[in-house]
């Protein structure tokens, strides 16, 4: 079986990095939300609890920063075919349906990215701002609105990043793999990534 | 305080001219405000808008120093509208009286009353006389209509403050001069009363005296002395003012305004002949005349078993002035300054800040050899020596500090505006080496005597003869610890003899029962009475805690207790009228009671019901006994007319030492007080300093370009005094951090001066810096048709603490040296400075 | 127990700062070196140490060159308090059983949002980052005392009593309608103004931030609806149509 390279080791790194600090962040984040002192066992007290999050959210947006070399130059190419991909609601929504040949990322792996980008970028600034304080002429409403913005991202990812997980996951069989050892099987990416693998030159 | 702190609430009028409770007295404000919940109007007379004024229903501000014209104004509206109080005035004050009529006021002699010669500047009273009948009663016209009796002589004096001249000297608008007297006079009904509380705005001037008898006067008129809500009222700047001023911490009066005798007063006798007031009415009680048993039992009470009939009861060893010495403030520093001081005790005070003319006390600190300097904390007195401007190595006076207790770190009474003398306890014991007064006292008293006993000297008498019991004594005699009851028993006065009012031994029961010929003593007369015995038990009443009141008028006999004889309201018989009715039902203090029941024998005894009445005579209208209600004065009636006083029986507006205008609108002669002493020579018409008039310290400089500015200082709530005790508490230094200076928007901008931008204020005599604090609260005055300025600035900062300088120097680096006519309180109220940007 | 409040009344305000030293003195705030910036307010603005300040307004008036007012200055303990809303941190700020808004600085995790949902820029916050603002003495009106300004205040224009009956005692005084009786569900620190509040400096109608307010009533259920909603889509996915299989052709 023929597989091809999908990501590469620092992509895949990065990507956990990511998806760790992000669920520390998400964690303690609901915590803080909703004052789960349950989660004492886990991070100890609320001191450290926000101690975590401040830090984590340094790992988050730098790792951030890096995946936009990975994803974002193919999310921002969109064209008929990922029309299409949505208009056939990505294949998920019937056994039978099909999709036109996708991108390296799918249509929806490119919206998702987009998604994630900016309300990454949006969180991470809010965030910022709540935690430093920037000598601003009213820094109330600053913070008041980075905590709007912050919130509002949060439930965009909240949202957003189950649906990946179980996309990536259950839902498509082998997905996971390309995190794991960065490669697919020839005929799984021929399946869902036919413009890439063609362009790959197979 | 005539009346007390809690009667302010009884007032309908309230007035506040020289003063700012608010800031000064903040726990007393309360009772204003209470007064004001009730409907009361709340006037306040000042030049900068304070605190106070804040709260006012009406505010009227004024140039500082003429206050006197402000009231004369008001004296002048009341007796023009007939809003005074007929029936007070006729039967309670002397306005019926008449006078020489030789006499003659300042209208007539352009600015001086009869009897002034130049060279000495002081009257010859000759013709301030009291016209007396054959029996040697003072000769009335009842209708006030004769021209030589008082009232029309008043009216005579004051019909030149008219509203166009008193507007034009205090630079208050007339609208708000004519507001002010409309609703102050509105309280000449006997249904009506109006109460004024002054303090230093007042006392502070070289009319100083002058400032209070003129309220006094309108206090007459209006028929408001005696009846709770009324009378004139200082606040006292210290807790225990009140009673340091009764325990005779001035040099002219000892304990109990006994007067300390001059070298010629040269016995008991002598003492008591030129001492002890005399009336030939028998209508007056001229409580006065009680002085023999005052001074006898005093010498009794400091003398003990040393001071017997034969040795005159040691009034030999009693210290004397000179013939005409003045040992004021302004003199001692001054006598200091020229040398005449070996050592110096500054007890509880910090004159290098507070004295007038700041400068020059602390040059005179340096002329000592010795200074020993009792405080909680050092100060810039203590350590004058390295202060600014001095030359450590060229100072010899040796500083001894000596730490003392604060009041909660000792027992003993405390004597507020009130007259009330309030118990305390102590809650901590004294820090470190401090100690309480009392045993710094001790120790010295035994050192001392201990000296004297050994090494002889000029005069031993007078300490080796104290009798100091005040407590349990060691193997040496000394006393190991101070007791302060039994000082306040020596105070209240002991029984020596068995007699008619007591046994032996025990407390004196009140100055009622006192003696002349040594049979008791009493440290005190006043406060005979406070420590005492009821059914054979010794009670001190100053602690006591009783909320009992009468009529509620806040009175409350049994809280502590008041001298004299617990009388909450003193001259209350004026609060009547002659059948002994109250005048206003409603707020009776005492009523005559022809029903009265003896709780013990229970028969009708006809007596007073309330408080404690100025004596238990029945009313004046009882032809056989009845009496005049102003007791503590010779001939019984409140003066209106007071040739008492140095400066002249009626008040007479001065300009101030230092001021803003060429001559006095009232007199062209006489710019200042004619009998002020002057400490730097001046020369007429208008009282300029002569050129080389005397030494630079004491210069003044008036109507001059140099200083153009009016200047006046106060107290600030944040801070003390001059600040000792709260510069050093880091919270009260966080609210009020620096030395300011409050100008008015509109001097900051013909000077370029920018809201707390730092600046210099200079007078003649020193400068100090400031924050601009420019603000509407200060605006300024039309005065003579020209614009004046003032500014004011507080006297609560010195340069030693807060350590780092932060806070500035005292603002009597400014203020000029020179004192009331009769008092010699120094002028601080009034002066003229500079404001430059720094 | 009865809601405790305080009353505040300007109109007896002598602006003498008792209730400032007392605050300061009973809850052991050290003090702040300041300079005099031209006005006798100072500090100039409340701070971790200063929990009472009296604001100092000048205004214009028409019957003197001034009109001079005394106002208190401190958290208002709002029945419905911003700063709790928005307050990650449990327990960092509550309620006490008299209705005060009290701290625990052990449990503040010093994020600072709480200044930014009061609506009166009360919270403010220590060296450690720790949240600092009146707390009504809760340590005093637990054992029955009254609070340490109200305590010292001379004149009455701090008065603390239950809130009812502070609110019908100022009633009979005149004030129909005290600033605070009704906004935010009611405050624990009432305002007898005789004036319309923005003189005093205050907000005529105080509010909590409206996106605080979104952000409780819509964006904080939307996390919890939204993470179970994404977490059950993907349930019903999996169950109704199930996993991709490989089958069928290629893209192409
Ligand atoms: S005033 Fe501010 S700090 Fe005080 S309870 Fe209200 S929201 Fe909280
Ligand atoms: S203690 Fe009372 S009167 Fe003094 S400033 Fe505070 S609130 Fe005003």
């Amino acid at each position: 079986m023929t597989v091809i390279r999908k990501a590469s080791a620092f992509e895949i790194l990065n990507h956990w990095v990511l998806a760790v600090s992000f669920l520390i962040l998400a964690i303690s984040g609901f915590g803080f939300l909703f004052q789960l002192e349950q989660l004492n066992a886990v991070f100890g007290n609320f001191n450290a609890m926000k101690n975590i999050h401040n830090y984590a959210g340094i790992v988050f947006t730098a790792s951030l920063i890096l995946t936009i070399f990975h994803y974002l130059p193919v999310s921002l190419k969109f064209g008929a075919d990922d029309i299409a991909w949505f208009l056939n609601g990505g294949g998920y929504l019937s056994k039978k349906s099909k999709v036109p040949p996708q991108d390296e990322l799918n249509a929806g792996q490119k919206l998702y990215y987009i998604v994630i980008l900016l309300s990454g970028l949006a969180i991470a600034a809010s965030g910022f701002a709540i935690w430093l304080r920037p000598q601003v002429p009213d820094i109330r409403k600053l913070v008041v609105l980075s905590h709007l913005v912050h919130n509002i991202a949060f439930d965009l990812m909240i949202i957003a990043v189950p649906l990946h997980i179980y996309l990536a996951t259950l839902a498509n069989p082998g997905t996971l793999r390309i995190m794991i050892t960065g490669t697919v099987p020839l005929e799984w990416a021929r399946k869902r990534h036919a413009k890439w693998v063609r362009k790959m030159g197979y | 305080m005539t009346n007390h702190w809690v009667d302010v609430k009884n007032a309908d009028v309230v007035l506040v001219m020289g003063a700012n409770p608010a800031e000064n007295h903040p726990i007393a404000m309360k009772w204003v405000m209470r007064a004001r919940e009730k409907g009361a109007k709340f006037i306040v007379v000042d030049p900068r808008f304070t605190r106070t004024a804040a709260k006012a229903d009406i505010y009227a501000s004024m140039r500082s120093g003429t206050d006197i014209a402000f009231l004369g104004g008001m004296i002048k509206y009341i007796l023009d509208n007939n809003l005074y109080f007929r029936d007070y005035v006729a039967n309670y004050t002397n306005a019926t009286f008449l006078i020489n009529p030789e006499f003659k006021g300042p209208g007539e002699l352009d600015g001086v009353f009869s009897g002034y010669d130049e060279k000495t500047r002081k009257y010859d009273k000759k013709t301030w006389s009291i016209q007396m009948d054959d029996k040697g009663i003072p000769k009335k016209d009842m209708t006030l209509k004769d021209p030589n009796c008082v009232f029309q002589l008043l009216r005579k004096h004051y019909s030149r403050y008219t509203l166009e001249k008193v507007s034009s000297i205090t630079g208050t608008p007339k609208e708000k001069l004519i507001e002010v007297y409309k609703t102050y006079a509105s309280t000449g009904k006997p249904n009506r009363v109006g109460t004024e509380l002054y303090a230093m705005g007042w006392t502070q001037h070289t009319v100083g005296t002058q400032n209070i008898r003129a309220m006094t006067i309108i206090q007459l008129l209006l028929g408001n002395i005696g009846l709770a809500g009324g009378g004139v009222n200082a606040m006292r700047g210290e807790s225990n003012v009140q009673g340091s001023t009764d325990y005779g911490i001035l040099f002219h009066i000892l304990p109990g305004y006994l007067p300390v005798p001059s070298a010629s007063v040269v016995d008991l006798k002598t003492y008591i002949e030129k001492f002890t007031p005399k009336t030939k009415d028998p209508k007056s009680v001229n409580w006065w005349g009680n002085r023999p048993k005052y001074i006898t039992s005093y010498l009794k009470a400091i003398y003990g078993d040393n001071a017997t009939k034969d040795n005159d009861f040691g009034y030999a060893w009693l210290p004397k002035l000179d013939e005409g010495q003045n040992g004021s403030w302004l003199m001692l520093f001054d006598q200091m300054f020229n040398g005449k001081f070996e050592g110096f005790f500054a007890w509880g005070q910090n004159p290098a800040c507070s004295g007038a003319n700041a400068g020059k006390v602390r040059k005179a600190l340096a002329k000592l050899k010795w200074m020993v300097n009792v405080n909680l904390f050092d100060n810039e007195t203590g350590s004058f020596w390295k202060g600014p401007d001095m030359n450590p190595k060229d100072i010899k006076t040796e500083v001894f500090m000596l730490p003392c207790a604060s009041s909660v770190e000792k027992e003993g009474s405390i004597t507020n505006s009130s007259r009330l003398g309030q118990w305390r306890y102590k809650a901590v014991e004294p820090i470190g080496e401090s100690k309480p007064d009392s045993e710094i006292m001790n120790e010295l008293y035994f050192r001392v005597k201990r000296l004297y006993q050994k090494q002889g000297g000029k005069f031993p008498d007078p300490i080796v003869n104290l009798t100091w019991n005040y407590g349990e004594k060691d193997a040496s005699g000394k006393i190991k610890k101070v007791d302060t009851h039994s000082v306040a028993k020596e105070i209240n006065g002991y029984y020596l003899e068995d007699l008619k009012v007591g046994k032996k031994g025990h407390l004196a029961v009140n100055f009622v029962s006192l003696q002349a010929d040594g049979t008791t003593s009493c440290g005190n007369w006043l406060y005979s009475g406070s420590y005492t015995e009821k059914d054979d038990k010794v009670v001190n009443m100053m602690a006591r805690r009783g909320k009992k009141d009468i009529g509620n008028l806040g009175m409350h006999p049994e809280w502590a207790w008041c001298w004299p004889l617990n009388r909450r309201i003193i001259y209350n018989r004026a609060s009547v009228d002659p059948q002994g009715r109250p005048w206003d039902p409603k707020r009776a203090v005492i009523k005559w009671n022809p029903d009265k029941l003896d709780p013990k024998t229970k028969k009708t005894a006809p007596g007073w019901d309330g408080d404690v009445p100025d004596g238990p005579a029945p009313p004046m209208a009882d032809e056989k006994a009845g009496k005049y209600p102003f007791i503590m004065r010779a001939d019984g009636m409140g003066a209106i007319f007071g040739p008492g006083l140095a400066d002249g029986p009626f008040p007479e507006h001065y300009e101030p030492l230092e001021c803003p205008v060429q001559e006095n609108p009232m007199s062209k002669k006489h710019r200042i007080n004619p009998t002020v002493k002057l400490f730097y020579g001046v020369t007429g018409p208008h009282d300029k300093p002569v050129k080389d008039g005397g030494r630079p310290e004491d210069i003044f400089l008036t109507c001059d370009i140099r200083y153009p500015y009016v200047a006046t200082t106060y107290r600030v709530s944040e801070h003390w005094q001059t600040g000792l005790l709260t510069r050093h508490l880091p919270w009260q230094l966080e609210m009020q951090p620096q030395q300011f200076v409050e100008i008015s928007k509109e001097l900051a901008d013909e000077k370029g001066i920018k809201n707390g931008s730092k600046v210099t204020v200079s007078s003649a005599r020193g400068k100090v810096w400031a924050i601009a604090v420019v603000t509407d609260r200060f605006k300024p005055f039309k005065v003579m048709d020209t614009t004046i300025h003032q500014v004011g600035l507080p006297w609560c900062f010195g340069w030693q603490h807060p350590e780092d300088g932060s806070g500035g120097d005292s603002a009597n680096l400014l203020t000029p040296t020179v004192g009331d006519a009769n008092t010699m309180i120094p002028e601080t109220k009034a002066f003229m400075v500079n404001v430059e940007k720094a | 127990m009865a809601r405790k409040a305080l009353l505040i009344s300007p109109e007896l305000c002598i602006g003498c700062r008792g209730c400032q030293t007392a605050c300061k003195s009973w809850n052991q705030l050290p003090a702040t070196k300041t300079v005099n910036e031209g006005s006798i307010e100072n500090p100039p603005d409340l701070t971790p140490n200063l929990y009472n300040k009296i604001r100092y307004v000048e205004m214009p008036s028409n019957s003197n060159m001034v009109r001079w007012l005394f106002v208190s200055q401190r958290c208002m303990h709002c029945d419905d308090a911003g700063c709790i809303k928005i307050c990650p941190a449990p327990g960092a700020l509550f309620k006490t059983k008299e209705g005060a808004v009290g701290f625990d600085k052990d449990k503040c995790i010093g994020c600072k949002l709480c200044v930014a949902g009061c609506p009166f820029d009360v919270p403010r916050y220590d060296e450690k980052d720790k949240v600092s603002k009146c707390h009504l003495c809760s340590d005093r009106i637990a054992e029955g005392l009254e609070p340490a300004c109200s305590k010292t205040c001379p004149t009455g224009a701090i008065r603390y009593g239950d809130r009812d009956n502070i609110i019908g005692k100022a009633q009979k005084a005149g004030y129909e309608k005290l600033y605070g009786q009704v906004d935010l569900g009611g405050l624990g620190v009432l305002y007898a103004f005789k004036d319309s509040p923005k003189i005093y400096g205050m907000d005529e109608r105080p509010q909590i931030p409206e996106t605080v307010v979104f952000w409780h009533k819509v964006l904080k259920p939307l996390a919890y609806w939204g993470l179970g909603g994404a977490a059950a889509v993907s349930l019903l996915h999996y169950l109704v149509i199930g996993p991709k299989k490989d089958e069928g052709g290629d893209q192409l």
